[in-house]
């Protein structure tokens, strides 16, 4: 009869979130607006551009005047964008360890 | 090098938060996160590190929060993100703590999620909360008062739900942390009250407790329990 583990099962209820959780994290990125908004001046006028790249090209989508709120609402949703990123990069180090765990668990085992 | 202990950061981050919103008082923190602060409640005794991501807070209904707040947003910037699960409950996660809010569940037929107004949240319902919500005990740390089950009480709740779960290695992690606590309980001389919270359980919970020790193989745990008080 198999011992039962209590560590595996942690660990692979661990894989589980952390497989989920990385899908609701990529969603959550793509739900905030794309790209950096650039300021220009243009004959003394501050006008907004998005920049972002598409096909290896960078582009900028004019927005124009905006108002102190719009521009600090992009701020935010891009530096919650950075925040996601990197724990993206987080889920995928914690992904990696346990399948390794995991595998390296039954390999043993065998 | 000692390595930084993240999840602990975060979760004293937490907690500080919800203590500024006025909210941390009126809820119970369950859940093997109780594990880590019955340590300093236990003056550090060598206690179980097994434990999920998962950080559960039980709310007493009808909820006594004193503050109000939207506990996603104030979250938010820590990179939480909120979770909709198909029962209508939510759980805000991030790849270091899951954070979910728990009601206890009166009786059967009553398993829709709970909306928590001074949160901002639906709340799960669950079986067996009662008695981690019952009876409770305050824990300081790191300047922060914390509201847990007793001991006990978490001892017998993770018994009683072991027998339960659908998943055999679940129900070995929930045994494992239930023989422990109260062993450290009976070690600091305090069996008697441990014996008598045992005997006010209604008998189909004291049934499930003695299984539960059973198959933990905790048989001094449970001639503790069922002797007559000295």
């Amino acid at each position: 009869m198999a011992i039962m583990n209590p560590v595996r099962g942690v660990l692979s209820e661990e894989l589980e979130n952390s497989e989920r959780l990385l899908k609701r994290y990529r969603q959550a990125i793509a739900a905030l607006p794309r790209g950096s908004l650039v300021p220009k001046m243009i004959k003394g006028g501050l006008f907004y551009y998005l920049a972002y790249r598409e096909a290896g090209k960078v582009r900028f989508d004019y927005k124009g005047k905006l108002s102190a709120k719009e521009v600090s609402d992009y701020k935010l949703a891009a530096s919650q964008k950075a925040k996601y990123r990197g724990l993206v990069a987080d889920l995928k180090k914690q992904i990696l360890f346990l399948k390794r765990a995991l595998h390296e668990r039954k390999r043993r085992s065998r | 090098m000692k390595e930084k202990d993240a999840p602990v950061d975060l979760v004293v981050e937490v907690l500080r938060r919800l203590d500024t919103a006025g909210v941390l008082q009126g809820m119970v923190l369950v859940g093997s996160w109780c594990v880590h602060f019955y340590k300093g409640y236990f003056d550090g005794a060598a206690l179980s590190a097994i434990r999920t991501r998962d950080m559960d807070f039980l709310i007493p209904t009808p909820p006594k929060l004193k503050g109000e707040v939207h506990v996603a947003e104030l979250l938010k910037d820590l990179g939480f993100i909120t979770e909709f699960h198909g029962d209508g409950s939510v759980s805000l996660s991030h790849p270091e703590l899951i954070i979910d809010f728990l009601v206890a569940e009166r009786g059967r037929g009553a398993e829709k999620p709970y909306f928590v107004k001074s949160l901002g949240v639906k709340a799960q319902p669950l079986r067996f909360m009662s008695l981690l919500s019952d009876d409770t005990i305050k824990v300081r740390s790191g300047g922060l008062d914390l509201v847990l089950p007793h001991p006990i009480n978490y001892a017998f709740q993770k018994l009683i739900i072991s027998g339960r779960r659908a998943y055999e290695e679940k129900a070995v992690k929930d045994r494992l942390q239930a023989v422990e606590v109260p062993r450290e309980v009976v070690s600091r001389g305090d069996g008697g009250k441990a014996r008598a919270k045992f005997h006010k359980l209604p008998a189909g919970w004291r049934k499930a407790v003695l299984a539960g020790l059973k198959a933990a193989q905790a048989d001094d745990l449970s001639v503790l329990l069922t002797s007559a008080a000295a």
